[in-house]
């Protein structure tokens, strides 16, 4: 995966920090010429549309009126907001030749007074940089590929050493290397939020973790938790920032040695308890191993242990669960229990690219599930208990209302995908543009509430026949027979074209055998030799009984953006690498 | 040599052996911590050993100006931080084939002992 740095200055040692980096995803920087920003983001050296690019000027550099403030002169706010501006649409410009660009936004030695206490008056210099800032913000806004990171807190997270002055008149960078350090994680998050690999799963302790003391020795009544006290305060505000990160659609679960009914009535009866029951999405609260019990529940919960990230206060359960499970995330974690709630917040695995509706209220979907379970246990047979939940599925075609939420899924799902393609929202918008390809959207939704747009399937028209390219259900509506209600639904559509037969072409991974098995089960015929299965389109196949479909409506839809339209054709030659 | 605008050993951050043995060898761990964290940045071929005769820059040395610019800085503020001594290591030339002092880092601890007034005839670094 390649990175391009694009710079007014000397940028090489963040280079070298990227390449020695360690984590996932590794990295191969492309350092361009410093001091070239706008030949560089006009025409990048090396470059293919999956690559990364970051963008990181100076502000005196890139606004001319920036760099009269800070000479004393007297400049007109509306002249540095049009310079600004004029940078945003290079930015734009420079889109196509990128997957994702991230501009470092503008920032100041903490050396530098300015004007004294009048830096935050009009034509202060302090003023006139926040709204540099702002101004790019609202211009890259609407901009999905572009993203501003905020330096700011970089230099606030190193301090005064930020800045060298020594290191700027030897080499040309203004920066300590501590400065790059933290960039090099923010740009590591950056990147796994743009490729959808961000954790969604936290699994946490609750004895000293969650609440300070052991509820089963001294039962909630006694627990610190709020109250006027340091350290009840700062487990309260531990809890909000756990809550904090469910409102933004990450999953919690309780993996904790203790009696489940002790510590569920803690969890529900404590007055100053701000997680409850219902704020976890499942729980193993027993005395078996934690790293069983962690992995039975990113079963239950459909998630991959690469998703999940486990806390616990005790130095020995962290271990164990590094060394059984290593693909789950342990972050160290710290002994000052006034900590933890900075340390969570600080914890960079979380970021995503956007955020969705099915984001927000994912938490909600599985408590509906657990409902569906509770229903499923009390029925006689699965077919009653499919019966029984009276799905209704709306079908969509691709709009710009839900092409965000379906590029996440695409490149996202592992489980339930034929081919597991990973496309940019400008990619998929380019391969739906020819009349002969076809992709939907599907939402499901049955008696206990509304799983949101949760299925995709696209096809590809070939003579007298069609192929299917994707086929991708969320692992929250695997196993209802949405999938054959998905699949009738491009048989008809197929039928209605006067085609002979629809053909999948399974390509297998790692992850996605359930996606074979499902095939396996759907009564096409399998050629195994060529992974393809085949309905014959003379046969109506089945609609699956109990399911709604609503057919999709007429919809305002761009395929391709006008701002995107260029990069449609040098897209499509990345598309093959891409998807390989 | 100007030692204006150096402060004057004084062990007040962290304090130091009594021996001006111990002070060379502490002179040396400083420059080791900035070695490893130098190497941080550094491509795998580049990176420095820490140990006395270790090449730093010039013939033979690993080093490009770019990484001596970062390692100085590094090591600056590292002695700041454990003796309290602000140091200039760029006063005489660094990257003048000349000066020498950056040639190893049993060069530069002694050079750096000089620099702060914390040099002891007795000691051997090696």
């Amino acid at each position: 995966m390649k990175l391009h740095l694009i710079s007014d200055f000397n940028l090489e040692t963040l280079g070298h920090y990227l390449e020695n980096d360690p984590s996932s995803p590794k990295l191969s920087v492309v350092a361009e010429p410093f001091g070239q920003v706008f030949p560089a983001l006009l025409q990048p050296s090396q470059s293919s549309p999956s690559d990364f690019a970051v963008v990181w000027t100076s502000p005196e550099k890139m606004v001319p009126a920036f760099a009269a403030a800070l000479d004393n002169i007297a400049i007109g706010e509306d002249g540095v907001v049009s310079e600004v501006q004029q940078f945003a649409d290079r930015l734009r410009a420079a889109q196509k030749h990128f997957r994702a660009i991230f501009v470092v936004s503008w920032t100041l030695s903490p050396h530098y007074r300015g004007n004294g206490i009048l830096s935050l008056k009009a034509g202060g210099v302090r003023k006139v940089l926040l709204k540099m800032n702002l101004t790019l913000a609202q211009e890259l806004e609407d901009c999905r590929g572009i993203y501003l990171l905020d330096g700011q807190r970089w230099m606030e997270e190193v301090g005064t050493s930020s800045y060298s002055p020594k290191l700027w008149y030897l080499t040309k960078t203004p920066f300590h290397g501590n400065v790059f350090r933290q960039a090099v994680s923010d740009l590591k998050a950056a990147i796994s939020a743009v490729l959808g690999t961000f954790k969604k799963l936290i699994v946490v302790d609750l004895d000293n973790t969650l609440w300070d003391g052991v509820v089963g020795d001294l039962g909630w009544e006694n627990l610190r938790l709020g109250g006027h006290d340091y350290l009840g305060e700062a487990f309260v505000d531990f809890q909000r920032a756990l809550k904090s990160l469910r409102n933004r659609g990450i999953l919690l679960a309780i993996a904790s040695k203790n009696e489940e009914s002790v510590a569920l009535e803690a969890l529900s009866k404590h007055p100053e308890m701000v997680l409850r029951p219902d704020d976890f999405s499942a729980w193993r609260i027993n005395w078996n191993d934690k790293a069983a019990n962690i992995a039975e529940l990113a079963a239950e919960l459909n998630l991959g242990l690469q998703s999940t990230v486990f806390i616990d206060d005790n130095p020995v359960e962290r271990a164990r669960v590094r060394e059984a499970l290593p693909e789950v995330y342990v972050p160290e974690w710290p002994d000052d229990k006034t900590l933890f709630a900075s340390r969570l917040r600080a914890l960079n695995c979380f970021d995503s690219a956007y955020v969705t509706a099915e984001d927000t209220s994912r938490h909600q979907m599985y408590a509906t599930h657990k409902q569906r379970e509770l229903l499923r246990r009390g029925v006689s047979s699965a077919e009653d208990w499919i019966l029984s939940l009276e799905t209704e599925i709306k079908v969509e075609e691709l709009s710009d209302a839900n092409c965000a939420r379906v590029v996440q899924l695409l490149n996202k799902t592992n489980q339930m995908n034929l081919a597991t393609r990973r496309l940019a929202e400008a990619e998929l918008r380019a391969w739906v543009r020819p009349e002969n390809r076809k992709l939907w959207a599907f939402r499901v939704k049955d008696k206990f509430g509304d799983s949101g747009l949760t299925g995709i399937l696209s096809l590809e028209i070939e003579s007298g026949g069609a192929v299917i390219t994707d086929f991708v259900l969320s692992c929250r509506v695997m196993g209802r027979n949405v999938e054959h209600a998905m699949v009738a639904f491009a048989a008809q559509h197929c039928t209605s074209l006067g085609l002979r037969e629809l053909h999948a072409n399974y390509v297998p991974t790692p992850k996605n055998k359930p996606c074979l098995s499902f095939w396996m089960s759907s009564g096409f015929a399998y050629d195994e030799k060529g992974n393809r299965f085949t309905w014959p389109l003379t046969r109506t196949y089945p609609s699956p009984d109990g399911i709604s479909i609503r057919q999709p409506e007429a919809v305002e839809c761009n395929p391709v953006h006008s701002s995107e339209r260029v990069l449609v054709d040098a897209e499509t030659a990345s598309l093959k690498a891409i998807t390989n | 040599m100007s030692m204006e605008g150096i402060k004057p050993f004084e062990p007040t951050v962290k304090e130091v052996s009594a021996t001006g043995s111990s002070r060379l060898e502490e002179v040396l761990k400083v420059i080791y911590e900035s070695v490893s964290e130098l190497n941080l940045q550094l491509p795998e071929g580049q990176r420095i050993e820490k140990s006395p005769a270790a090449v730093l820059f010039g013939a033979g040395g690993k080093l490009d100006s770019l990484a001596l610019a970062n390692f100085i800085v590094i090591t600056e503020q590292k002695l700041d931080e454990c003796f309290g001594c602000r140091v200039d290591l760029t006063q005489d030339d660094p990257f003048s084939p000349t000066t020498g002092h950056f040639g190893t880092i049993r060069s530069l601890a002694t050079y750096v002992s000089k620099l702060a007034g914390i040099e002891d005839s007795h000691s051997r670094t090696d």
